[in-house]
């Protein structure tokens, strides 16, 4: 079977260092020229087409751009202000809100390191300052910032959708109840131990400190509202306004005019100690354009979708080598064939996720096994909006999973800790997030019902 | 094992300024498009829009046809243009798991090993990408399976154009070359696959340089783990005890 060769070259690559997307472009351009008639011009195609013809693809940059716009650390900083004045005052309270202000963060932008990086840099300072162990506070946030791809907006579910020919908008509306439970269930995980142990609780900083929160932490919240009413519209009031991609452009302008005008942490109105007010500084209006700090932004997010969109697009040359023979087809006779069943498969699944989510980039992994499964989930009878949060949810397991998830690196460096102290703070609630999968791969409506409510119910083609 | 990028000469500050300009550019303007074409469906054909026209006797525009299809093509220049960006700072991802258990000899073997791979493919993608590119460019493509040998007669496809996007006309100097004096009604082609054969070019010699500074040891690999890293470094200070 040459297909395996493949998979072992692909995965060989990987470990000696050999860059993703080069392990995925070169052992699937070798296997093409050796065992096909494809051309060397037609791999060339594909990388382009990666880019020129998947206009899902084309939302990526721009979720992107919007929360490298947000990262900048005012805004992070105002969502957790907000946080703390909502659940502060509860047992376990900064620890809470530090999960709450991820979920929050994880609205904003589309991935899991920088939701890490961004909270969790100011919350594990600041729970450490009030008394909680350092291993507490890397193993909630380490959790919690996994809730970055399971919380609309997603880069991830944007590549599920592009790999599978599903609607997008019902992905994003998919993950909202999925993504909220998954917070509930740790925070009150956490409230649980902290009554038991006695963990420090907050002051009640009254309504008043909620409502001043809110009002600063609004304008960036508000990019949620546009995302969601321009996707799914106002029901009963109006319908759809953008298409996701145009959804994700509005987002990241949004994103650059909060951060310059009215918070202005960047661009031509920042500075130290008290920012300028626009009326001071009309000509800001203009140079704000052209300003280092929003050129920076702008390389930032272009780099890094560059990185992002190499590993995709070389995903997708591999993509055309499973379509092209056939393997999915192949691998879901054979699945039927022995008998095994829907439970069986879902668990096949979970564990070749957890297992590749720990090495790969999530949405290259994704690009890669969804085309693998989905024809078999399709004739087991799994609902293929089912299926993404599924997966989507492994890949945050995959993250945080020792020997190496990727959350856990990020965590270590953010909180300064060796690896296997991070490992091993972040286990109680990798268990409660195990549980969280069990759920969600066992009760199906968890994930479908939103999505049929709002955008009716879906028509499986194929 | 990235850290922040310094360029060490004049020259190589140039280019890196350029590369980075370019990059934020393209994004900005893909930004811009799409943002436009959402403000032109939206305004100009609500009824302020239609007052204005009226009022004015003008005709705005009701959307930019070609708005998608040229934020694709700037998309795809953004990735393909990008690659060699990202190895130069070394931003591309990959494992490194089983490479930082090793003794320092044979990490640096096994980098060696995974340069040899990045310029085979370097190698194939830029000799696949310029027979892509040729015919609409009107050149010859190369012969041969794997390795290019000499060239071969190939149909000229330098009349081929875009679906959608005007032809400025400060590029009509390229008809008499590459469309024998005839009229382009949108943009050829070859303009926007343009970026395919220069992008991969440039990736080439970034694999070539990157290999050269691991030999000389100035470079310790080519990848890092995760893309936060840089990111990490600025925070570090926040949860570090000295």
């Amino acid at each position: 079977m040459e297909v395996v060769l493949l998979f072992v070259m692909v995965v060989g690559l990987m470990l000696i260092g050999v860059p993703i997307a080069i392990s995925l472009g070169l052992s699937s351009t070798l296997f093409l020229l050796w065992f096909s008639d494809t051309s060397l011009a037609s791999i060339a195609q594909t990388l382009y087409q990666a880019m020129e013809g998947h206009s899902t693809l084309l939302a990526i940059p721009f979720f992107i751009l919007a929360s490298t716009f947000m990262s900048t650390g005012g805004v992070a900083r105002r969502i957790i202000r907000f946080s703390i004045a909502c659940v502060g005052h509860l047992p376990g309270g900064l620890a809470i809100a530090g999960v709450f202000a991820c979920m929050l963060f994880a609205a904003l932008s589309g991935s899991s390191p920088a939701t890490v990086v961004a909270i969790g840099s100011i919350v594990i300072a600041a729970m450490r300052q009030v008394g909680y162990s350092r291993d507490f506070a890397a193993g909630v946030i380490c959790n919690a910032g996994t809730l970055g791809i399971l919380i609309p907006p997603s880069i991830v579910m944007v590549v599920y959708a592009s790999a599978t020919d599903v609607s997008v908008g019902r992905m994003f509306l998919a993950g909202v109840f999925p993504g909220l439970l998954a917070g509930g269930m740790l925070m009150a995980t956490i409230l649980i131990w902290a009554i038991w142990k006695n963990l420090p609780k907050g002051e009640w900083l009254g309504w008043g400190e909620i409502a001043e929160s809110f009002a600063d932490a609004f304008w960036g919240l508000m990019l949620i509202v546009i995302i969601m009413v321009g996707l799914y519209g106002i029901p009963g009031v109006m319908g759809a306004i953008f298409t996701p991609t145009e959804a994700a452009a509005v987002a990241s302008v949004w994103a650059f005019f909060v951060a310059t005008f009215i918070y202005r942490d960047m661009g031509p109105l920042a500075r130290e100690g008290g920012n300028l007010s626009l009326l001071r500084k009309p000509v800001a209006l203009v140079t704000a354009f052209f300003h280092r700090d929003t050129k920076a932004t702008l390389f930032e997010a272009g780099k890094l979708t560059v990185t992002l969109m190499f590993i995709i697009a070389n995903a997708l040359i591999l993509k055309h080598v499973l379509t092209d023979e056939q393997i999915p087809q192949q691998i879901a006779a054979a699945m039927l064939d022995a008998g095994f069943g829907k439970i069986v498969f879902l668990i096949i699944v979970n564990v070749i996720l957890l297992i590749g989510g720990q090495f790969m980039e999530p949405s290259g992994l994704i690009l890669i096994v969804a085309p693998l499964v989905f024809p078999i989930a399709l004739s087991l009878g799994v609902d293929p909006i089912h299926l993404g949060i599924i997966m989507v949810v492994n890949m945050e397991i995959g993250m945080i999973t020792p020997p190496v998830g990727l959350n856990l690196f990020v965590t270590s460096g953010v909180a300064g800790m060796s690896m296997m102290r991070v490992v091993k703070a972040a286990l109680p609630f990798l268990a409660v997030l195990f549980v969280f999968l069990i759920i969600v791969t066992y009760v199906p409506v968890l994930s479908t019902w939103l999505p049929t409510k709002v955008m009716g119910p879906e028509v499986i083609v194929k | 094992m990235s850290g922040k990028y310094e360029p060490a000469t004049a020259l190589g500050r140039v280019v890196n300024g350029f590369e980075e300009t370019f990059i934020a550019v393209i994004l900005g303007l893909m930004t811009a498009i799409t943002f436009a074409n959402v403000v032109i469906r939206y305004v100009f054909n609500s009824a302020a829009g239609q007052w204005v026209e009226r009022t004015f006797s003008i005709d705005l525009p009701g959307s930019l046809i070609w708005g998608l299809e040229l934020t694709s093509a700037l998309f795809a220049w953004l990735v393909l243009f990008g690659m060699s960006y990202a190895v130069k700072v070394t931003a591309h991802l990959g494992v490194d798991a089983i490479i930082n258990l090793l003794p320092h000899r044979g990490r640096r073997m096994l980098a060696l090993i995974a340069a040899a791979c990045c310029l085979a493919y370097g190698f194939l993608l830029m000799k696949g990408a310029w027979d892509y590119w040729a015919p609409f460019g009107g050149f010859e493509q190369t012969g041969g399976r794997w390795f290019p040998e000499g060239f071969i007669k190939t149909r000229d496809q330098g009349w081929y154009e875009t679906e959608q996007i005007p032809m400025p006309d400060w590029l009509r100097f390229v008809e008499p070359i590459f469309n024998q004096g005839e009229h382009y009604e949108k943009l050829p082609r070859f303009i926007p696959y343009l970026m395919l054969p220069i992008g991969c070019a440039l990736l080439m010699f970034r694999f070539i340089q990157a290999t050269w500074e691991l030999i000389a040891g100035k470079r310790e690999g080519l990848i890092v783990s995760h893309e936060a890293e840089d990111a990490i470094e600025d925070v570090r200070h926040m949860n570090y005890e000295e």
